[in-house]
């Protein structure tokens, strides 16, 4: 059986968005991030990471774009990474990694990190459809694009 | 055993420069009855420091400390506490605390430690690089005269983009009791001169870089409990640079949103209280609203102009680069104006006091009080020892400065509360003690939220402090009982170590809520993130131990309830006539000493009340020293 993830994905398809001229650098969103998926104040596991520079006062989050031509997507040998139609995001399956960290070479953005200790890949899941970098943010920088006009 | 390996990380980093050796220690000794930040850093200087020293002796040591809730998703918990002998004191140099917030804190519990213990004194100048277990002395003799910007940036290029660092510049260098430890762009330690500690022994900058992961006990829980603390703090006045504290919120404002880019914070802080601005022809630069101490002085220089604007801003940043202390400056700039009105002093090229206001004033002042040329190397001794060595001085610059060589804030002149606060400390209390002030000032009328309703205030007061007197101007009654409480449950934050613009929520800026804090928000977040269950009494019980503790230092050097007091002008009001009369002032004090359970007659901690807060070894010292009973 063949399905078309690019037409399902694309009719939801979504991606946090971020405004670097309104953010205060805080770093709630990583704190957040990391303490909601693992358990702990992970800063180095956060799916999303700020670089700060305070004497320009330039504070940039990086996250998952959701790329529409999925390089991770097609850099998986084992199909462990999967375009989620209902979200409209790409998620990896932690159960199907080998961890052989072709999408983190594949990754154009260097988000998609390896986890040591478990052997995994891991990146953005979109907590589900509502991100708490967003929700925590505590200027709005964050945001979520609707690319597939969802409303 | 009892663990500490949720929201502590259990260990503690000791570097000896003079030895240049460094060794890991275990928390749990101080964890348990100190908790962390001053806890720990004040029973290291009661352990080990010894009270006849002065601040620059390398026998002097300084602790940096975070504490459990430092580095977790509680709001406010970007900060860290510094414990030292000061030589900014005044007159003797004495144990005192002093925070910063930003980043750093949250970077050297995810390197590990709990705690960083400075001793000994470098041979040649050194900079120190800490990357989770790895600790490196670096030669820093390329850094020397360098200002904290260009030392940072030439960190992160040496090192590691990522590091974070606190340094000194100029000022710190050269001794000035005014010098401040400086992170980033101006996350600061500034009240208690431990820049010029730092100089002392030689060490110029502090890298740290820290990858570990944090445990949480309860991250759930932790979450929904930082979620109640955002809900009720937030529309904090802080982050338009005004409260009911400060005379020229109007002013503040009107300049902050002229040259405002966005506002800043601290780690996981929602408050933001720093502002990244930039101003024409003065560059930019990330500013909080204590640097604004030049305002007043250029506005009677150059009315409401943009050179005026330069001016604030240029000196904001100048002081920051040279590692001053702005505060101090607020009350210098008017107390050198005093001496120059009056005859005193002479304008001069060091100092061009013909030019009182200007741009070049400003800078030849902090320029040349950093580098101790000319006249500078006087008033880099501090306001309060410049007035030692000028005729008249102390009859200007009482007016300026309360006690303990610190510069006015929040006057204590019609507030007996704020007058205990400052009489009992060792510093400028209002720093860490904020609610205090900030619901005892409701005589200045400020447009709503930045200021209470007297009716709000009185409801409050009731609520915390037992009483509506606790706000009352008119009484000391209820002061003391208002005090200790203030004092304790500042010592909890700075030990957990939050901020005091947060915690404790005394009063909330919640539309709908308005007035309704809640002071148990402390105990639930550290039960959350250490596993351990604790109770708000059980903290402020904690708070009262380690206030104990501090006093315990004081009386070992020297400190009795003749010294207790303010500046003789603090007892009068502005137009000269008594206030706060002084036998009121004693009768309050000798509630607070016995309230506090201490000896009336010389305001010491009592050997009973020691041992019934469990520091019973601190009581055997004493005892053993002869110096209580």
């Amino acid at each position: 059986m063949s399905i078309n993830y690019t037409e399902l994905h694309f009719r939801k398809r979504k991606s946090l968005s971020a405004d670097s001229k309104v953010c205060a650098g805080c770093r709630t969103c990583e704190i957040i991030c990391s303490l909601s998926h693992e358990g702990s104040i992970d800063i180095q596991k956060s799916r999303i990471i700020v670089k700060s520079n305070s004497f320009k006062g330039s504070f940039t989050p990086r996250f998952c774009h959701q790329c529409s031509d999925f390089p991770c997507f097609y850099s998986c040998p084992e199909a462990a990474i999967h375009i989620d139609p209902d979200l409209g995001i790409v998620l990896i399956d932690e159960k199907k990694c080998v961890g052989c960290r072709e999408c983190e070479e594949a990754c154009p953005f260097k988000i998609i990190r390896y986890d040591e200790q478990k052997e995994k890949a891991f990146k953005c899941d979109f907590c589900n459809g509502d991100p708490k970098c967003v929700r925590w943010c505590p200027v709005n920088a964050l945001g979520i694009i609707k690319f597939g006009g969802e409303i | 055993m009892v663990l500490y390996e949720h929201g502590w990380t259990g260990k503690i980093l000791r570097v000896d420069l003079t030895e240049r050796k460094w060794n890991v220690e275990s928390t749990s000794k101080y964890a348990d009855r100190f908790i962390g930040g001053i806890g720990i850093g004040l029973k290291i200087l009661w352990d080990e420091v010894d009270p006849e020293i002065n601040s620059f002796n390398p026998g002097n040591k300084l602790v940096f400390a975070p504490g459990p809730l430092t580095g977790t998703l509680a709001p406010g918990s970007g900060r860290f506490e510094i414990v030292s002998k000061s030589p900014r004191s005044y007159p003797v140099d004495t144990v005192t605390r002093s925070g910063m917030g930003g980043f750093w804190g949250p970077e050297l519990k995810y390197a590990g430690y709990d705690a960083l213990i400075i001793q000994g004194r470098a041979e040649n100048w050194i900079n120190l690089w800490i990357h989770n277990e790895k600790v490196k002395f670096l030669e820093a003799k390329d850094y020397v005269g360098n200002d904290t910007y260009t030392t940072q940036k030439k960190l992160h290029k040496e090192l590691d983009p990522e590091a974070r660092i606190l340094c000194i510049g100029p000022a710190g260098e050269n001794l000035s009791r005014l010098a401040v430890i400086l992170s980033e762009t101006s996350f600061v330690s500034g009240k208690s001169g431990f820049g010029a500690v730092m100089g002392s022994k030689l060490l110029k900058a502090i890298a740290v870089r820290g990858t570990k992961s944090l445990k949480i006990f309860n991250a759930e829980r932790m979450i929904e409990i930082s979620k109640r603390v955002r809900q009720l703090s937030a529309n904090n006045p802080m982050r338009e640079w005004t409260s009911t504290l400060m005379l020229d919120s109007v002013d503040r404002q009107s300049f902050l949103n002229k040259y405002r880019k966005k506002n800043i914070g601290c780690f996981g802080c929602h408050t933001l209280c720093f502002a990244h601005l930039s101003v024409p022809d003065a560059g930019e630069s990330q500013c909080h609203c204590i640097g604004y101490f030049y305002y007043s002085a250029a506005t009677k220089y150059y009315g409401h102009t943009l050179k005026r604007d330069q001016a604030v801003f240029d000196s904001i940043v100048l002081a920051n680069k040279l590692g001053l202390d702005h505060y101090e400056f607020y009350s210098m700039i008017r107390f050198l104006e005093d001496l120059y009105n009056s005859g005193n002093i002479r304008s001069q090229v060091d100092l061009p006091l013909d030019q009182f206001g200007s741009r070049e004033f400003v800078q030849k002042l902090l320029e040349n009080t950093a580098l101790r040329k000319g006249i500078g190397d006087l008033l880099a001794e501090g306001s309060a020892r410049v007035a030692d060595q000028i005729d008249n001085g102390w009859s200007y610059c009482s007016k300026y400065f309360p006690a303990y060589g610190s510069a006015e804030h929040e006057s204590p002149r019609n507030n007996p509360g704020v007058a205990l606060l400052w009489a009992l400390d060792s510093r400028d209390p209002i720093i860490d003690q904020h609610p205090y002030a900030r619901i005892s000032s409701t005589f200045q009328k400020r447009p709503f939220p930045y200021s209470l309703s007297p009716e709000v205030a009185k409801m409050m007061a009731k609520k915390i402090y037992g009483s509506e007197k606790a706000i009352d101007h008119t009484t000391f009654e209820k002061k003391p009982e208002a005090i200790i409480y203030t004092q304790n449950r500042s010592a909890v934050i700075n030990m957990l170590v939050v901020c005091d613009w947060v915690y404790p929520i005394v009063l909330s800026y919640t539309s709908g809520e308005y007035g309704g804090g809640d002071t148990t928000l402390e105990s639930q977040l550290l039960t959350a993130t250490t596993g351990h269950d604790v109770t708000e009494n059980e903290l402020n019980l904690t708070g009262e131990r380690v206030w104990n503790l501090s006093r315990a230092i004081m009386l070992r050097e020297g400190r009795t309830r003749e010294n207790d007091t303010l500046n003789e002008t603090y007892f009068r009001n502005y137009e000269g006539e008594i206030a706060i009369p002084k036998e009121d002032f004693e009768k309050a004090k000798t509630n607070y000493y016995r309230l506090r359970g201490w000896d009336e007659a010389k305001g010491w901690p009592t050997s009973q009340k020691l041992n019934q807060l469990g520091l019973s070894d601190v009581a055997d010292i004493l005892q053993k020293e002869k110096l209580i009973k």
